[in-house]
């Protein structure tokens, strides 16, 4: 075992201070340190998304980062999207979609969408698509994410438009 | 709307899913998010790099030294603390044998386990594997289902020949005769890629003791709770009652996570051995190294039949690839039997012969994934269905047609003895053809398969699903050890709500919400009043829980027949109290009230407290405390779902790649619960077919090494490769299973494969090329093209 190392982060708004090993993955750092288990871990190379994250605003894979190199940064997950008493728009689209059914996946999907509608709030079907392309889900075909990820977009402009 | 009670309307509507909420909060709780205790020991397993090999040495010297790890077993010690697993399938031309729970002498699969290390974390686990140093001895290898059953082929274990662990036969009578009067035959050979169910959680377990040490607490990501508990029971020596299985969320199951696998097993034992919680947490690697993998089939058919394309005979030779070990509870012959079985599908095909082989090889043990044979058999089917159209100049739906069980003659025994009770074979088709637009494509075709470059192409599946299978379904293909039945357990409390504990365990499919849904709709409750509660052995009776689309069919059935035992009684509570007989009250809205006479009411509270003695009221003479009813309910051998797929596509010339541009499915489950939940269902299914017959394929090479075990190289399919599916329904209520329900698990992946592939090989049928196995992945088709492009000019 390696000597461990500070690191310092703020997730979902609250700042952390935690030692560990340098080859500590992000996606342990939060689950196992943080008690933030909503992000999850599904091939721990990088492929399927499921511990997909925000970095500093960009979605990154969690399990493709050693805590320690995001000594500073601000991190968003899946827990940080609802308030307390209401669903961030874009779960209560999934939610009217069914566009979940084991969930496990879901969590990276919100992060991915959460940044594609963040930068283009009026995605088309293909760009919606192209966007979702990082995320692997088994259960659903993904056509109501699809449908879902419309439907928020069209809340989201809604919204945004009367404030 | 069928209802013992009033029918408040639950079942038949899209009501949005009561999972959703802490799911979509990352509140779920999976196996690896379950709070952990300070001496927990993390397990880690090292595994064989050879496909068959005598183990000489394992040396754990380096990884016992390492600070944090706990100790290291191997195979002689686990063999003292748990027994070996065993698949007994009764059937004749089954071979029985051993699997010992770590491998002992011998290792028969890259990526069979020969030692687990302990651990006091995850990553120490990880160093520790790579510090056990294990010596083998390599031996021959026979990795592939074609060759493994010649006479020179190494053999996987040494009591079995030719490597042949199940062969069964069948032939009707008369059957030579009626084959010789077909016109013509067509032979065919079709091959399916080995894939796998892939759930995007990996699989685990966490076994927690109690302080006495003699009882366990086991968590694990199972389909199967009790069947687990049971076979825990069993290996481990643990009296039954003190083991309680329980099931967190699942990240998905699809069949993959039916299986007991030896992780649970050692994980159990460890547990008590050790007195300390064990957990274990599979990784990718291991996952598609060691979760049960499926198909790798050969299905090679001889039709028979005449100038009108009405088949007279079909006979069939099935060959399944078993793997090293039959796994467990299903066997290896569920597949085998299963592809044999059901080919003949929806058709009238009387004069039936079947071969059906299951072959060992040093390749992981194949289980079942979701459609477990009928993708093949029905690719197989299908595809000949397309091959007498083309032979005879006849429209493929034509062929269909002609050859289809009409409705007015169902209920219809088939081939082999499987009743189909209702069902939708022919309006199905034409549905789904009127759908797509059928007729306008080939119209259009007829200008020409090639345009812009692509080659498009048309392909049907019409199928039947089989579903809801009770004892007699599993004893026909030799599963003694399977129940068949499931069971429900309803509670009204003393407040008046309603806790349904269901004997299943779901891993996706909604049954927190649609179980709700069957109740509240039997009973005339608020279905915000109904909590449904599964997945915990000490909470639900036993059952045989979730996988082979069942769960609709076994579960709605328990649940109805206890909501109206429930029903009953509070009607008895109510007659007395309201002063009528129970016969004239009515249970809606959750009120009891006297027929006709709406302003005599009493809210099921009132009920409940005066069933618990919390009033003053009092009970009828004779009627026990409490409102609560088990009941079970074992459904006929088979429940026959039906459904046509239309796959509309077009190959690329230049690439061979394949889009789906359209797709189409008529789907007949019975009587719906909720239509929304089904869609998902069958597009989900869809979404995993296309994955098997496009691209998803585990490869192992000559020795035996599976070469993709990542999901770089076993792909997936993504967003921008999944159409959306337009889908209609047609219902036909079951009339041999109570609630009229069927089943929809596995429609959506067993229509996908026959429908693509047969637009496939219409789209290239101008070319002359024979799509007969897959996956059609773009590499073999567009080497397909070029060859064929080649000969023509060539020509």
């Amino acid at each position: 075992m390696s000597q461990k190392l500070n690191v310092r982060m703020k997730v979902n708004g609250k700042a952390y201070e935690r030692q560990v090993e340098p080859r500590y993955l992000l996606a342990d750092f939060l689950r196992h340190e943080l008690g933030l288990k909503g992000t999850h871990i599904g091939c721990e190379h990088g492929v399927c998304g499921a511990c997909t994250v925000m970095i500093d605003g960009r979605t990154a894979r969690s399990c493709l980062h050693f805590a320690i190199t995001v000594d500073g940064a601000e991190i968003t997950t899946v827990e940080g999207l609802a308030r307390e008493d209401k669903l961030h728009p874009i779960q209560q689209a999934f939610h009217e979609n069914h566009a979940l059914q084991c969930g496990y996946c879901t969590p990276g999907f919100l992060m991915t969408v959460t940044e594609l509608l963040c930068r283009n709030p009026d995605p088309s079907t293909d760009e919606i698509r192209r966007a979702l392309v990082n995320n692997i889900c088994r259960c659903t075909g993904y056509a109501n994410i699809v449908k879902a990820v419309a439907a928020a977009a069209e809340v989201m402009r809604g919204a945004a438009g009367r404030s | 709307m069928a209802a013992s009670a009033a029918g408040t309307g639950y079942i038949g509507k899209s009501i949005l899913r009561r999972e959703d909420e802490y799911l979509l909060r990352g509140n779920g709780r999976f196996i690896d998010d379950l709070s952990e205790s300070r001496d927990q020991i993390h397990l880690g397993f090292v595994m064989s790099p050879y496909a068959h090999a005598r183990i000489v040495s394992i040396d754990d010297g380096a990884a016992k030294a390492l600070p944090g790890v706990i100790d290291v077993l191997t195979g002689v010690d686990l063999a003292k603390i748990a027994k070996p697993m065993c698949t007994a399938i009764d059937l004749p031309g089954y071979v029985i044998h051993e699997r010992p729970v770590l491998a002992i002498d011998k290792v028969r699969f890259v990526g069979e386990q020969v030692a687990v290390v302990l651990a006091d974390s995850p990553y120490v686990a990880q160093d520790a594997i790579d510090l056990v140093h294990a010596e083998y001895d390599p031996l021959p290898v026979a990795a592939d289902l074609e060759t493994a059953r010649e006479p020179d082929a190494p053999l996987v274990h040494d009591h079995i020949e030719r490597n042949i662990i199940f062969r069964a036969e069948f032939k009707t009578e008369g059957f030579d005769q009626a084959f010789a009067e077909g016109e013509f035959v067509l032979k065919e050979t079709f091959r399916t890629g080995r894939v796998a169910g892939v759930p995007i959680e990996p699989r685990g377990c966490l076994a927690v003791p109690d302080h006495v040490g003699d009882s366990l607490v086991f968590y694990s990501s199972t389909q199967v709770p009790h069947i687990l508990r049971t076979k825990l029971a069993l290996c481990i020596g643990c009296p039954e009652p003190r083991i309680r299985v329980v099931v967190p969320e699942v990240g998905g199951g699809f069949g993959t996570k039916a299986q007991i696998y030896t992780e649970e097993i050692v994980a159990a034992a460890l547990a008590l051995k050790y007195r300390r919680p064990v957990k274990w947490i599979q990784d990718r690697r291991e996952e598609l190294l060691t979760s049960i993998h499926s198909r790798d089939h050969r299905y090679d058919i001889e039709a028979a039949f005449g100038r009108d394309g009405i088949i007279k005979a079909v006979r069939v030779e099935v060959l399944t690839n078993a793997g090293a070990y039959s796994s467990y509870p299903f066997g290896c012959t569920l597949e085998p039997t299963g592809g044999a079985r059901m080919l003949v599908g929806p058709y009238k095909i009387r004069n039936y012969a079947y071969k059906a082989f299951a072959v060992a090889t040093h390749t992981c043990p194949s289980g079942a994934y979701r459609g477990v044979a009928q993708p093949s058999c029905f690719l197989t089917i299908e595809g000949m269905m397309d091959r007498i159209g083309r032979k005879l100049g006849i429209d493929p739906a034509e062929v269909r047609l002609r050859n289809i069980i009409p409705t007015r003659e169902l209920p219809w025994v088939n081939v082999v003895g499987v009743r189909y009770d209702t069902g939708s074979y022919e309006e199905s088709l034409r549905r789904a053809l009127e759908i797509v637009g059928y007729n306008a494509f080939r119209k259009a075709q007829a200008k020409g398969h090639f345009v812009g470059g692509k080659y498009r192409g048309i392909g049907i599946c019409n199928f039947t699903e089989i579903s809801g299978a009770g004892a007699p379904g599993w004893r026909a293909r030799g599963v003694a050890h399977l129940p068949g039945f499931d069971s429900a357990l309803l509670r009204v409390e003393p407040t008046g709500k309603i806790t349904v504990y269901m004997s299943h365990a779901n891993s996706g499919q909604g049954h927190l919400t649609t179980f709700a849904q069957i109740v509240a709709e039997q009973l005339g409750a608020d279905i915000n009043d109904v909590t449904v509660v599964e997945g915990d052995s000490a909470l639900s009776p036993y059952g045989t829980n979730t996988f082979a689309s069942r769960s609709a069919v076994t579960g709605g059935g328990a649940a109805i027949r206890a909501s109206a035992k429930v029903s009953e009684k509070m009607k008895r509570i109510a007659g007395h109290l309201l002063e009528a007989s129970p016969q004239d009250i009515v249970l809606q809205d959750g009120f009891a009230s006297v027929v006709g006479v709406p302003r005599m009411k009493i809210p099921f509270e009132e009920i409940a407290k005066t069933a618990y003695s919390m009033n003053n009221r009092g009970l009828p003479h004779g009627e026990d405390y409490g409102i609560e009813a088990t009941d079970y309910y074992d459904p006929p051998l088979a429940t026959m779902a039906n459904a046509v797929h239309i796959a509309q596509v077009s190959v690329d010339a230049e690439d061979g790649r394949v889009t789906v541009d359209r797709y189409v499915v008529v789907h007949d489950c019975g009587r719906i619960i909720n239509p929304v939940i089904v869609n998902g269902q069958i597009q989900g299914g869809v979404a995993q077919g296309l994955g098997e017959t496009l691209m998803e394929e585990l490869v192992y090479d000559s020795e035996g090494q599976l070469v993709n075990a990542n999901l770089l190289d076993y792909l997936l399919p993504t967003a921008l490769d999944v159409p959306d599916c337009e889908i209609g329904h047609i219902e036909s209520p079951s009339t041999d299973t109570v609630g009229g329900f069927k089943g929809v698990g596995e429609g959506g992946i067993i229509g996908a494969v026959p429908a693509i592939a047969n637009a496939v090989a219409d789209a290239l049928s101008a070319l002359g090329v024979n799509i007969n196995r897959i996956p059609l992945r773009p590499s073999y088709l567009s080497k397909l093209i070029r060859d064929a492009k080649g000969s023509a000019a060539a020509a």
